[in-house]
C-alpha cells in the first residue's frame, strides 16, 4: 500500500540524495539567497556614456594602484579604454588602445586576464585556444603554460589568481569545469623571469598539464570564476551564482569532492559570458543580467542577502560585465549596445 | 652538368656575346681569359649559383627516372644502340663478262644463302642450316638492280675473328641446273615475287659454297673497311652436281646436299662478285674510331668538337659576360644524361625538358654548341613587392599554355637564324637512317655497341649521382662561410684544376665528401648520428643530397632571404614573435619532449599508486624515464635497452639491494613475456655482478 504522500517524500529525498552525492555527502544544503532586496544601500544612476556600436564585454577597476582606485578600463573588439571616475558622476577618457588584429602571445582571443595583487608582474590570461598562461609582464615572458593532458577541453572563460596562495589559480570555460592549478613545482621557473635578460622568445616556457583538483559544479559552459579566500565563486547560465569549497586529497591530486555552500541567485541571467564582480574585500558581488538590471550580493553573509537590485528603464540590453569600485560605492556596467551605465551609491 | 671541361684551348678571344658574327673562338672562349677583381669573381661566383637551383631540380628529376624512364626515352635508347650497332653488309651478284663461258640458263637463277654446316661434312654428304636465301635471276651488267644481287648482314670483322659459330657460316650457292625444267623429278619452284622467303629447292641442283672464313681474312686485309670504304673482291665457285633434299628433323631449314648417284661431269665455275661495306660506319667521322687515350692532350680539344654527337654547352652568367664549357658526348644532355640520338633530338629535349634555363642553338661545319643561360622571367612565385602584404598574397598558377608558347616561340627564333643547320640534319634523315637499320634482318648475335674508353667520361658515367652532386655543390660556392676552408680553396680554383680533379679518382671521390655530409649531419641530430654511423646501408649519396638541399636552402637568393626576414614568423606553442635569428636557426625546440616535466609528471603520477612500494615506484620511474629519453618504442628493443639500464644505473641498484631486487623482479616480468631473452638477462646480471664485486674491492674493475 503506497500513499502518494509516501511517494512524493520518497522522490524529495531521491533529490535530496542527488543533491548530496553531488556536494561530495557533506550533509548541508546550500544557503540560497533570497531575492527580495534588503535595501541596506540605494544606487541610484549616475552617467551613461556610449562608447560605440560594439559590444563591451569587460570592465574592471584598477585594485593595484592604490593612487588610482577610481581609474577602470573597458574592452570591446580590440580596443582598450581607460577612464576615470571623477566626482559627481563625471567620467573622463584618459586612454585609449587600439590593438592591431593579431594573436600574439596566444593562439587566439584572450576571454579574461588577471593580476596577481601580490606580485603585480605576474598576469594570467585564460585564452579561446583552450590554454591558461602566465606572464611576467615586466620582462615579457610567458613563463608557464597551463594546458595539455589535463588541461580545458574547450574555451577557457575565466581565471583567477589564489588571494593568498600565490601559486594557487583557478580557470573555468567551455568544458563544464572549474580546474585549479599548482605552480609550486614551477616556481623556479616564475623566478627565472624576473632575472632573465635574454630574449624573451627564448625563455624555456613550461607546459603545465595536470591541474590539482578538476571541479564538477556547473553541467553547462562556466563562464566566471573568483576565489573566495579559500572557498571559490563560480557561475554557469543555470541563473545563479555558487560558492563552494574545493576539498582536495593530498594523496592524490586531481581527484576531490566539491561542498556546495551557498548560492546567489541571479535572475534571468540564462545566456553565457556575463560575468561578475566583487569590490576589492570581497564584501558584495555584483551581476548583471539578460535584461539590463543588476543585482548586488552580499558574499559573506548567510544566508546571502540581496543588497540591491538596480534596474533603469533605458538599459534593456544584456550586461556583459559589472565593476565594483575599491569600496563598493560605485558600481558599473557595460552592455552589449556598448554604453557604460554609472551607478552611485546614494548617500543615507 | 657532367660533360668534359673543354679547358686545354688556348686560342681564345673574348668578344661581346651579342655580336653577330661569332667565330668559332668565340663560342669556345674560356672565362680564364677574362681578367676581375677579387669582388667581382665572387660576385661572378655569385651570379653562378642561379644555375644551382634549378640544375638541383632536374637531378631530382633524373634520379627519379633512372628506375623508371620514360617511354619515350627507352624506345630512343633502343633506336641509339641499334643505329650504332656495326655490322657489315655484303653483297654477291654474277657478273656477266666474268662468266662467259658458263650457260646463262643453266645458271640463273641461282640461289643464295647462308648455311652453316650441321652434321660432319664429308665428300659427299653434308648437312646444312640455311636461312636468309636471295636469288639472282640475271647477271649484273644489265643494270637493273632487282635481283641481281644478293644481300646479307654479317657481324662485324672483330666478331668474325672470336666467334667460332660465325666463322663456320658458309655463303651457299645453288643453282637447279637443268633450266628447262623438263624433267620429272626435278621440283625446284621458285617463287620470284616472295625472295624473302624459303625457297623450295628439292632434287637435282649445282651447288657450290664460299666459306666465311675465307671472305674474313681478305677483309681483315682492308683496312679502309671500318671507316665505311667498299671493299669488293672476285671468287671463283666450284659447282657441284648434287640431289638436295630438306629436312626438318629437329631444326628448321636444313638441307642436305648429297653427290652420291650424281654425274659429277656437269660441275662448271662461277666468278662472283662480293662487295663488303661496313654499315653503321657511315655516319661516323673518322674521329669517332679513336680513343681520347690515343691522342695527345694538345689536340684533344679539336678532336672534342669535330667528334659527332659531342656538343658544347656554354653556361652564361654573370650578366652573360662570363661563361663556363663543357662538352657532352652522344647528344647528350648534360642536365640528366639522355642520350639524344640527334643534335634535333637533343634540341627538342632540352626545350621540352628543361625550361627553366635559355637555349641557343648553333651549328657550324666543325661543331655543335648550345648557349645556356638561366630564365628569370619564370621565377616569380615567391616575390612580394615592397607595401603587399605576403599573407594576403596568394600563389600564382603560370599556366602551361602560356609556357608552350614561349617555348615555341624560341624554337621560331632559332630555326629564323639559321635555317640551314635544320636542313643539314633534317629529322627525315635521321628518321630513314635508324628505320632501315632497323628493318635489317640479321641473325648476328653480336651487339658493337662501342665502350667509351677514356677515363674522364668512365669516371662520369660510373657514378653519375653522385658526381653530379658534387659538382653542384662547387657551383655554389657562393656561401662561402658555410663551407670548410678546404673546399673553399677548391671553389676558387682554376677550371683546369677542377678538371684534373675531375680525373682523379681518389682524393676528392664522392664517398669522401659524403662522409664529411654525414658527419655534418651528426652533429645536428643525434637520431641521424645512429642512423649514419650505425648501418652501412644508407648510402652516402643520400646523405649528400640531403646535405646539398639543406645548403640550397640556406643559400636561397636574396628576395627569399628579404622575405624571410620581413614576415613575422611566431613560435608554435608561446605564440611570440621569433627574432630572424631563431627563424634562420633550424632549431626549433617548442615539440621536444621536455624531460624534466615528463619526470616530474611520472612521478607524480606514479604517486598516486597506493599498492606499490616505494622502491618500486623508484624503479618504475627510472625505467619510465630511460624509456622516454632513449625512446625505447618497440619489443626488439627491450633486450638492450635492459642490458643500458643496468649499466647506466648499476652503481644505485647496486647500493641498494631492494631497488636491485624489484629490477630482477621486472626483468622476470619481460622474460616471462617473451620481451627479453635469457642471454640478454644474463648479460645484465653479469653486469650487475661485475659492479657488485668492484663497489667491494674496486681495483678488480
Amino acid at each position: 500500500m503506497l500513499k502518494y504522500s509516501s511517494v512524493s517524500s520518497l522522490l524529495s529525498g531521491w533529490e535530496r540524495g542527488g543533491e548530496m552525492a553531488k556536494t561530495g555527502q557533506l550533509g548541508c544544503e546550500a544557503a540560497v539567497g533570497s531575492l527580495t532586496p534588503a535595501k541596506k544601500k540605494e544606487y541610484k544612476v549616475s552617467n551613461r556614456l556610449h562608447e560605440g556600436k560594439r559590444p563591451l564585454y569587460a570592465i574592471s577597476f584598477n585594485f593595484i594602484d592604490a593612487r588610482y582606485y577610481d581609474v577602470f578600463a573597458t574592452v570591446g573588439g580590440n580596443r582598450v579604454t581607460v577612464y576615470r571616475c571623477l566626482e559627481q558622476g563625471l567620467i573622463a577618457v584618459l586612454q585609449a588602445y587600439v590593438d592591431e588584429d593579431s594573436f600574439v602571445g596566444h593562439g587566439d582571443s584572450v576571454n579574461e586576464i588577471r593580476t596577481q595583487p601580490l606580485k603585480p608582474s605576474l598576469v594570467v590570461s585564460a585564452s579561446k585556444d583552450e590554454s591558461v598562461r602566465l606572464w611576467n609582464v615586466h620582462t615579457g615572458i610567458c613563463i608557464l603554460i597551463f594546458a595539455g593532458a589535463g588541461g580545458h577541453r574547450n574555451e577557457v572563460l575565466s581565471v583567477d589568481f589564489h588571494p593568498s596562495d600565490i601559486y594557487r589559480i583557478a580557470s573555468c570555460g567551455m568544458d563544464n569545469t572549474v580546474k585549479i592549478w599548482s605552480m609550486k613545482e614551477f616556481w623556479t621557473y616564475v623566478e627565472k623571469s624576473f632575472t632573465w635578460t635574454d630574449l624573451p622568445s627564448k625563455f624555456p616556457t613550461k607546459y603545465v598539464q595536470f591541474p590539482v583538483f578538476i571541479a564538477s559544479v556547473h553541467s553547462n559552459y562556466v563562464d566566471c570564476t573568483r576565489w573566495l579566500g579559500d572557498f571559490v565563486l563560480s557561475k554557469s547560465v543555470d541563473n545563479e551564482i555558487v560558492l563552494w569549497e574545493p576539498k582536495t586529497k593530498e594523496q592524490s591530486p586531481g581527484e576531490g569532492a566539491v561542498d556546495i555552500l551557498q548560492k546567489y541567485p541571479v535572475p534571468e541571467c540564462d545566456i553565457w559570458f556575463i560575468k561578475f564582480s566583487c569590490d576589492f574585500h570581497y564584501n558584495a558581488a555584483a551581476i548583471g543580467n539578460r535584461e539590463g538590471k543588476i543585482y548586488v550580493w552580499e558574499l559573506q553573509s548567510s544566508p546571502p542577502v540581496l543588497i540591491a537590485r538596480l534596474a533603469h528603464a533605458q538599459c534593456k540590453s544584456p550586461i556583459r560585465q559589472t565593476a565594483l569600485s575599491f569600496d563598493g560605492s560605485t558600481i558599473l556596467s557595460c552592455c552589449e549596445d556598448g554604453s557604460i551605465w554609472r551607478w552611485d551609491v546614494v548617500q543615507s | 652538368m657532367p660533360g668534359l671541361p673543354l679547358a686545354v684551348r688556348e686560342t681564345t678571344n673574348v668578344g661581346c656575346s651579342c655580336s653577330h658574327s661569332r667565330t668559332a673562338d668565340q663560342m669556345c672562349r674560356q672565362q680564364s681569359r677574362v681578367h676581375l677583381s677579387t669582388e667581382e669573381q665572387l660576385a661572378a661566383e655569385e651570379s653562378l649559383s642561379v644555375y644551382c637551383k634549378p640544375v638541383e631540380l632536374y637531378n631530382i628529376l633524373q634520379r627519379r627516372a633512372i628506375r623508371n624512364p620514360s617511354f619515350l626515352q627507352r624506345c630512343l635508347q633502343y633506336k641509339i644502340e641499334a643505329k650504332h650497332k656495326r655490322r657489315i653488309q655484303i653483297t654477291v651478284s654474277l657478273s656477266g663478262s666474268m662468266n662467259v663461258e658458263v650457260q646463262k640458263q643453266e645458271v640463273l637463277p641461282l640461289h643464295v644463302l647462308l648455311g652453316r654446316p650441321v652434321a660432319d661434312v664429308t665428300e659427299h654428304f653434308a648437312v646444312y642450316q640455311l636461312s636468309r636465301a636471295c636469288a639472282i635471276t640475271t647477271f649484273n651488267q644489265y643494270g637493273k638492280k632487282d635481283q641481281t644481287e644478293a644481300n646479307f648482314i654479317i657481324p662485324e670483322i672483330k666478331k668474325l675473328a672470336s666467334d667460332a659459330r660465325v666463322r663456320n657460316l658458309n655463303i651457299i650457292l645453288i643453282s637447279n641446273g637443268e633450266p628447262k625444267g623438263a624433267s620429272g623429278e626435278n621440283h625446284l619452284s621458285l617463287d620470284h615475287e616472295e625472295l624473302t622467303s624459303f625457297p623450295n629447292i628439292e632434287g637435282n641442283c649445282l651447288w657450290g659454297k664460299i666459306p666465311i672464313d675465307s671472305l674474313c681474312s681478305s677483309l681483315e686485309r682492308c683496312v679502309t673497311l671500318s671507316l665505311g670504304h667498299k671493299a669488293e673482291m672476285l671468287s671463283t665457285v666450284n659447282m657441284h652436281p648434287c640431289s638436295l633434299e630438306p629436312k626438318f628433323l629437329n631444326q628448321n631449314n636444313c638441307m642436305t646436299f648429297s653427290s652420291h648417284n650424281v654425274d659429277p661431269m656437269n660441275s662448271y665455275q662461277v666468278q662472283v662478285s662480293i662487295c663488303a661495306q661496313e654499315i653503321g660506319a657511315r655516319e661516323r667521322s673518322p674521329y669517332d674510331s679513336y680513343s681520347y687515350n690515343d691522342v695527345p692532350t694538345s689536340s684533344l680539344p679539336h678532336i672534342i668538337r669535330l667528334r659527332t654527337g659531342n656538343v658544347l654547352f656554354n653556361y652564361r652568367y654573370y650578366n652573360n659576360t662570363l661563361q663556363k664549357t663543357e662538352v657532352t658526348e652522344d647528344f647528350s644532355c648534360p642536365f640528366c644524361l639522355v642520350r639524344c640520338a640527334s643534335f634535333k633530338g637533343l634540341r627538342c629535349h632540352l626545350t621540352s625538358s628543361h625550361d627553366l634555363f635559355n637555349f641557343e642553338f648553333w651549328v657550324t661545319e666543325e661543331y655543335q654548341a648550345v648557349n645556356v643561360s638561366v630564365r628569370t622571367d619564370i621565377w616569380r612565385s615567391e616575390v612580394v613587392h615592397d607595401g603587399v602584404d605576403p599573407r594576403l598574397q596568394t600563389f600564382f598558377y603560370c599556366s602551361k599554355f602560356k609556357r608552350h608558347i614561349r617555348s615555341k616561340n624560341l624554337v621560331q627564333n632559332a630555326s629564323h637564324v639559321h635555317p640551314h643547320v635544320l636542313e643539314s640534319q633534317s629529322p627525315e634523315a635521321a628518321q630513314e637512317g635508324s628505320h632501315e637499320d632497323y628493318l635489317q634482318k640479321e641473325n648476328g648475335t653480336c651487339s658493337s655497341y662501342r665502350p667509351i674508353a677514356y677515363p674522364t667520361d668512365a669516371a662520369l658515367l660510373n657514378d653519375n649521382g653522385s658526381y653530379k652532386e658534387e659538382k653542384l655543390q662547387k657551383a655554389s660556392f657562393s656561401e662561402t662561410h658555410l663551407m670548410s676552408a678546404r673546399h673553399k680553396s677548391e671553389s676558387f680554383g682554376s677550371e683546369n684544376h677542377y678538371a684534373a680533379e675531375c680525373i682523379e679518382p681518389d682524393s676528392s671521390s664522392p664517398d669522401t665528401i659524403g662522409v664529411c655530409a654525414a658527419t655534418a649531419q651528426a652533429s645536428i641530430s643525434n637520431d641521424f648520428a645512429q642512423l649514419g654511423s650505425g648501418s652501412n646501408l644508407v648510402p652516402p649519396t643520400v646523405l649528400q643530397f640531403a646535405k646539398t638541399r639543406k645548403l640550397s636552402v640556406e643559400r636561397t637568393d636574396p628576395r627569399n632571404r628579404a622575405l624571410l626576414q620581413k614576415r613575422q614568423f611566431f613560435h608554435s606553442h608561446r605564440a611570440q614573435p621569433m627574432a630572424s635569428e631563431q627563424v634562420s636557426s633550424d632549431r626549433d625546440s617548442e615539440d621536444e619532449v621536455d624531460d624534466a616535466i615528463a619526470d616530474f609528471e611520472d612521478r607524480r603520477m606514479l604517486d598516486d599508486f597506493v599498492d606499490v612500494t616505494k622502491d618500486e615506484k623508484q624503479i618504475m620511474h627510472m625505467w619510465n624515464s630511460f624509456v622516454r629519453k632513449q625512446r625505447v618504442l618497440a619489443d626488439g628493443h627491450i633486450p638492450w635497452a635492459c642490458q643500458a639500464f643496468s649499466q647506466l644505473h648499476a652503481q644505485v641498484l647496486v647500493r641498494s639491494p631492494a631497488l636491485l631486487w624489484c629490477w630482477k623482479l621486472f626483468m622476470i616480468k619481460l622474460w616471462n613475456h617473451s620481451l627479453l631473452d635469457a642471454q640478454a638477462m644474463n648479460n645484465c646480471n653479469i653486469i650487475l655482478e661485475r659492479f657488485q664485486n668492484g663497489s667491494s674491492d674496486p681495483k678488480q674493475s
